[in-house]
């Protein structure tokens, strides 16, 4: 691929996702305002994700943006169609370690899922990748381990 | 009616009766990454199988345990567990059962309790172990006890979906304790079941089947 995507953002008006990107060749940085189409505050954010990454205009300069982050900046575009702020957006794909997730709707519980895929994806082994091991086994020494003190406070089973 | 659950053939929940195929389900809160699991240790392999109605994904894999082949289906939940509860069918004939919770958030640990109480209802002493997932976010956790598997006398592993630590480890021991497990049950339930069995055998056969049945390894 001749291109590497270096950023990427959102505009609200007219719609459309801002790609950074590198030219490999001539090592220029320029920037690419895609437009989205056909997109309402009803429309599924996933699916029209999937859209743009395949588009045929757009799939070379897309390739090195994962889905995921292109389904987020849909659903900032979205929730800016309903009329929440931009901080609403990037709140709501915060995971709060003290909230409780099984209490969240599909599409809430999918934001947070999507956050963590971040992390997720950061820290992955490839088994593409030249050094991947399947079975990696490590021992976790417990003569240094310290009390969790997720366990002390009541005695509530634990 | 496509409602019966008897007429989905994974529902067919006998299988699970013979010697070559055994049940190991999941447990845990939303997002502390039991798919991600179930697809760091399949890899391409698994066949993931989505029965929505009943909010579950079967995984079907085949593997050998002491020279015998067995077919091992995996069953993880898909968004049932935000009720903090599974549908009784799910821990129906299981043979173990891995509980996962994510060392980000204490919640996920808390809310153990519920699910092993839940567990022991319905399965009083299938194999059972405690996994910590998400350990490559902050390894500093490994240095941690965390009381609740030792408490309950379950084997405990520090793992990581992500970067593959002590995921397939993990699957294989289970995979042999459920085997394990099934040829010693010691569940009340299956102890009766076996009885019976046994019970209707002797009434039917001829003295000699007997001789041949205590014989037979899987017994001994």
């Amino acid at each position: 691929m001749s291109y590497e995507a270096k950023r990427c953002g959102v505009q609200f008006s007219p719609p459309a996702i801002i790609l950074m990107y590198r030219h490999k060749q001539t090592d220029q940085v320029r920037k690419r305002v895609i437009p989205v189409r056909n997109f309402s505050k009803y429309s599924d954010c996933c699916l029209a994700a999937e859209r743009l990454k395949n588009h045929l205009r757009h799939q070379d300069y897309l390739g090195g943006v994962p889905l995921s982050q292109l389904e987020r900046l849909h659903v900032v575009l979205r929730d800016h169609l309903l009329g929440h702020s931009l901080q609403h957006s990037l709140a709501s794909f915060q995971v709060d370690p003290e909230e409780d997730l099984n209490k969240l709707g599909d599409e809430e519980l999918a934001r947070k899922k999507g956050h963590m895929d971040k992390l997720f994806e950061q820290n992955r082994r490839h088994k593409d990748d030249p050094d991947f091991v399947y079975d990696i086994e490590v021992e976790f020494s417990p003569s240094d381990q310290e009390k969790c003190s997720w366990d002390g406070e009541s005695d509530d089973g634990f | 009616m496509a409602g019966d659950a008897s007429s989905i053939p994974e529902f067919d929940q006998e299988k699970y009766d013979s010697d070559e195929q055994v049940k190991i389900i999941c447990l845990g809160d939303s997002a502390v990454g039991k798919s991600k699991l179930m697809e760091r240790f399949l890899m391409d392999e698994y066949r993931p199988q989505q029965v929505s109605t009943y909010a579950l994904t079967l995984y079907k894999y085949s593997t050998t345990v002491e020279d015998k082949s067995v077919v091992v289906d995996f069953w993880d939940t898909a968004g049932q567990e935000r009720f903090l509860s599974m549908h009784p069918s799910y821990y129906h004939k299981a043979h173990a059962c891995i509980m996962v919770f994510d060392v980000q958030r204490k919640v996920t640990y808390k809310n153990l309790t519920s699910w092993y109480k839940e567990l022991r209802e319905y399965r009083p002493e299938i194999p059972c172990c405690v996994v910590a997932n998400k350990i490559d976010a902050d390894l500093k956790v490994t240095q941690k006890s965390f009381n609740f598997g030792k408490k309950q006398g379950l084997p405990f592993y520090f793992v990581s979906a992500a970067n593959g630590t002590n995921v397939v480890k993990m699957f294989r021991e289970m995979i042999k304790r459920a085997v394990d497990y099934k040829q010693n049950p010691s569940d009340f339930m299956d102890e009766v079941m076996q009885e019976l069995e046994n019970f209707e055998l002797e009434k039917k056969e001829d003295p000699a089947c007997d001789a041949v049945k205590s014989d037979s390894p899987d017994l001994a």
